[in-house]
């Protein structure tokens, strides 16, 4: 069964370049050790990788009506995150497409420190998945062919 | 000693097992998140899976060590990636990062490698693949070392 529907669905009027909105937190020194201790990388320059900043901009608003399994990445670094420092995030949404039947978003966050500092631009390439259907159901199938 | 890269080069690399408390825990650092299909088995069957699978940014965090290690600063400091994720990973698996230099391009008078990178796992299928670009590898670790570049 295709999965693009002739009826509309949330993906369809979610606009390219819609403003996401910006976010806060303060990268601790703990979030950066325990990263660290969890990926088995001492000197882990990026912690932010388990932030998933584009992933938390986009559920604060679409939470009740989609989720978006993480299909992809693409990802640019310029400084990394200094610990004790306050980071701040703003999303978009960076492009919609259709492949092969299948919806996609791309979700861009850019993060800088409290300084003005750049830190990184990531995408999030994200199987759009009305809450009605299970999240995975698709590349599961996929994956288990 | 710097390593020197030309196309074609090899980069080192080491091999990870990924524990299902890695990938709980992996949900907790840096952002807390709830129960989902990486770390709660209920939650993973809800969504169509047969288990729990690791996070995409698991292997991201690998890539990441990969390129660390061998590019330093020359990755830090203005590194890019594309990655797509092509294969579950999970619990017990385990996975071992690559990257094999593809060309080697001048940018402003300093050479850009680009990278095929990529993650394999204990069959020696590819998890996750895509394309890195990195600048000049050297030792300096400046992010460590409290300079900034």
């Amino acid at each position: 069964m295709s999965e693009v529907s002739s009826e509309r669905d949330v993906w369809d009027d979610i606009p390219v370049g819609e403003d996401l909105g910006t976010l806060e937190y303060v990268l601790t020194e703990k979030m950066v050790s325990d990263y660290r201790r969890v990926v088995g990388n001492p000197n882990a320059a990026y912690p932010t990788v388990a932030a998933r900043h584009p992933a938390n901009l986009f559920y604060r608003k679409y939470r009740p009506v989609m989720r978006l399994p993480n299909m992809g990445q693409d990802s640019e670094y310029f400084n990394p995150p200094v610990a004790g420092k306050k980071i701040i995030v703003s999303a978009k949404i960076h492009d919609k497409y259709i492949r092969r039947e299948k919806k996609y978003l791309v979700v861009e966050a850019k993060a800088i420190d409290e300084d003005g500092r750049l830190i990184e631009t990531s995408r999030l390439i994200g199987l759009a998945r009305p809450n009605s259907i299970p999240a995975f159901e698709v590349v599961a199938k996929k994956w288990e062919a | 000693m710097v390593p020197v890269f030309q196309v074609g080069s090899n980069l080192s690399t080491f091999t990870r097992e990924i524990s299902f408390e890695d990938m709980v825990e992996f949900e907790q650092v840096v952002w807390a998140r709830d129960a989902n299909a990486h770390n709660d088995a209920e939650v993973a069957k809800r969504d169509g899976l047969v288990k729990p699978l690791a996070s995409g940014q698991t292997q991201m965090a690998l890539l990441h060590e990969l390129l660390e290690k061998s590019f330093g600063d020359g990755w830090v400091y203005g590194g890019k990636i594309s990655v797509r994720y092509i294969r579950p990973v999970y619990a017990g698996d385990r996975l071992t990062p690559h990257g094999v230099v593809s060309a080697i391009n001048a940018e402003n008078g300093a050479p850009q490698f680009v990278l095929d990178v990529w993650c394999e796992n204990q069959d020696g299928q590819k998890t996750a693949a895509g394309t890195a670009h990195v600048g000049q590898p050297t030792q300096k670790m400046s992010w460590i070392e409290g300079a900034q570049a």
